[in-house]
């Protein structure tokens, strides 16, 4: 175990620098993914560009608060996905969302394991907006945090509050659901 | 036999052309083995706006201000 050389004095406070420093590296590694999440979940840029900004002002107060249980990027999608959801919750007073009904992704037929082929790039955007629109919240925020290739099955997990084990089974209901109705969108 | 010769050149233009639209689309066509794939690849794509970095250095305030502004070397790509 290493001693703290004599001498040397502790600080309660990370010196200005410091916690800038923490923060610029924070956002640099992180902006993405958080932007992201905000964007497709919330679907709007303006939304999600206002999102980002909240979610990482909040961190920057609490980063003193950050125990490191969980690692930075876990502890940053927290904070985004209660902030969009709290934001999606004022919504649904305001609008009805059409959900596609169950049936029809249960009903899913095996072609939809089939590799996803778009022809147009720029439509690519447009295209999985509108399908993960038609998602449930659940299903939308597992393909999102599974897209995340740096977030483990346990630690999406603990981010939307179920077994490993029952990610997997949610995950593969929700890949033919996002190939169903992205089909549709052609 | 002249217009003949004329409708020919046409359809045979009209041929290579399609030709190479399916060529272009082709050529701009992706496949994605699943959804995850596909998202991976649309946030890969997916611009931060420049202006959050900008809002947050304005909300953050100067309590935390270095010499060189955070938000100036990220968007300098120093960082």
């Amino acid at each position: 175990m290493n001693e703290p050389a004599a001498g040397c004095e502790f600080v309660k406070e990370p010196p200005a620098d410091l916690a800038s420093a923490e923060f610029s590296s924070l956002y640099a590694e992180n902006s993405r993914a958080i932007y992201y999440l905000a964007l497709r979940f919330l679907g709007d840029p303006q939304k999600a560009e206002d999102a980002t900004h909240d979610v990482f002002l909040k961190a920057f107060r609490k980063l003193d608060q950050f125990r490191g249980e969980a690692s930075l990027r876990t502890w940053l999608y927290r904070i985004a996905i209660n902030h969009c959801q709290n934001l999606r919750q004022g919504w649904h007073d305001r609008h009805v969302f059409s959900n596609a009904d169950d049936a029809v992704w249960e009903n899913a037929a095996a072609r939809t394991d089939s590799p996803l082929r778009v022809l147009e790039i720029k439509e690519l955007g447009q295209r999985i907006q509108k399908t993960l629109d038609g998602l449930p919240d659940e299903y939308r925020l597992l393909l999102l945090l599974v897209a995340d290739e740096e977030l483990s099955y346990e630690q999406v997990g603990a981010l939307v509050g179920q077994s490993p084990d029952a990610v997997r089974g949610k995950l593969h209901r929700a890949r033919k659901a996002f190939a169903a109705l992205f089909e549709k969108t052609a | 036999m002249k217009q003949q010769t004329k409708l020919s050149e046409e359809q045979q233009q009209q041929s290579r052309q399609v030709g190479t639209e399916q060529q272009t689309q082709k050529q701009s066509a992706r496949e994605f083995a699943n959804a995850e794939e596909m998202l991976r690849y649309d946030a890969a794509h997916t611009t931060v706006p420049p202006g959050i970095a900008q809002r947050l250095q304005k909300s953050t305030g100067g309590a935390t201000e270095p010499k060189t502004s955070w938000w100036r070397k990220f968007l300098r790509g120093n960082l």
